[in-house]
């Protein structure tokens, strides 16, 4: 009988005890995931520009009109935006290190030349931070491209709402509207195609 | 037979505690080593939240002996889509990969050698042949070479690792990555 009773108390304790170890495993669980989730960051598509508070699909100036500006180019040379008023623009946001930029940029200066007639200025404004005006000078040279180069000023890049990636192109129509938004380098055809829209969109 | 009956009842309670305790012991080490494994994998597996830097250093303590020269392996990652120039990138517009490491407490850092990166063409969509320049990147693990001299005890290296992220058609400003290595000379 006492050997009957001390293995029912032994069995006893041993489902005790695993009880115990299950509710003190969910507990840690729980407080292990609820840990998990607090330090979590919102996933985004790993093929895509994309840094936490920015959206690179967005185009908050999209239908705006372009902030005024005056900046001064490579040569020392003071330009502003209203000094193209009427024509349709294309403001090309770059920096020498990035490479998707210069793989555009010559298509912009085939285009300036192509779209002459109708009026078209393009503006290349570098970001880079602490480079040298003659190097900025002399990368564009080595890009190939002669269109103005203004240097950077954060303000420009400020009220654009431009985020944290380059290259990021604004096109304007005649009337000084923002017609499309552009991240990323793009084929030559889309450049084209976003040119054309400016270029239509204040003809009337 | 009593004898031989009593130590078999104190026999089979030792066996049946010892079952409970294995049992027991099985519940908490084996969802221990799950949790692990879902922690780990949430932090740091393949696909992995992209940070906002792009790159993450994977060494963040080395063991080494004392006194003398010694080679240590510091292993970084580059988030996946994304690539870094390497060291020694092909065009001289583009920034190079950079690890820059202060001794401390009595360690001495004495050189770098960086992993070779691998090319990279340039290429947008949609736009037929024409490709942009080809490059030398850093993409997935990579790893830089440190030689140290460093006395016994725990020392901590601190730094940096500086270094320009981009996707295929875009390109996110210079970064600075803070590098911290707890380092044990035995």
């Amino acid at each position: 009988m006492a050997r009957r009773l001390l293995i029912l108390a032994l069995f006893v304790v041993g489902v005790g005890l695993i009880a115990f170890a299950g509710v003190h495993n969910l507990r840690s669980r729980k407080a292990a995931m609820q840990k998990a989730q607090e330090s979590e960051v919102v996933l985004t598509k790993a093929d895509a520009p994309a840094d936490a508070g920015a959206d690179p699909e967005a185009q908050p100036m999209l239908g705006k009109i372009a902030p005024q500006f005056t900046l001064v180019d490579v040569s020392g040379k003071k330009v502003s935006l209203s000094q193209f008023k009427g024509h349709p623009i294309v403001m090309n946001f770059w920096a020498t290190y990035c490479g998707p930029c210069r793989l555009e940029m010559p298509w912009f200066q085939q285009l300036e030349g192509k779209y002459q007639a109708q009026g078209l200025v393009v503006l290349g404004l570098d970001q880079d931070e602490g480079m040298a005006t003659r190097e900025i000078a002399d990368a564009a040279k080595k890009v190939g491209v002669s269109y103005p180069i203004l240097l950077p000023d954060d303000k420009v890049a400020s009220s654009y709402q431009l985020g944290d990636y380059l290259p990021e192109t604004i096109y304007i129509d005649k009337n000084g509207k923002v017609v499309d938004q552009t991240v990323g380098a793009h084929s030559k055809d889309e450049l084209e195609a976003d040119i054309q829209k400016a270029i239509g969109a204040g003809a009337a | 037979m009593r004898k031989r009956r009593g130590t078999g009842i104190r026999e089979q309670g030792v066996r049946i505690g010892c079952w409970a305790a294995l049992v027991v012991a099985a519940v908490m080490g084996g969802s221990a080593g799950a949790q692990q494994i879902q922690l780990g994998q949430m932090q740091t597996g393949l696909g992995a939240t992209p940070h906002k830097e792009h790159v993450e250093l994977l060494s963040d303590a080395v063991q080494v002996m004392a006194g003398s020269p010694q080679v240590v392996e510091l292993r970084f990652r580059v988030d996946d889509g994304y690539h870094i120039n390497s060291h020694t990138p092909k065009d001289e517009l583009l920034l190079p990969t950079v690890l820059k490491l202060d001794g401390a407490s009595g360690a001495t850092v004495l050189g770098e050698t960086y992993q070779k990166g691998v090319p990279f063409e340039l290429h947008v969509a949609g736009s037929g042949d024409a490709k942009g320049e080809l490059m030398d990147v850093y993409e997935g693990e990579f790893r830089v070479m440190v030689r140290l001299t460093v006395p016994k005890g725990a020392s901590t290296m601190s730094g940096a690792l500086h270094y320009q992220a981009c996707v295929n058609d875009a390109c996110f400003p210079p970064k600075t990555l803070p590098v911290m290595v707890a380092v044990r000379g035995e």
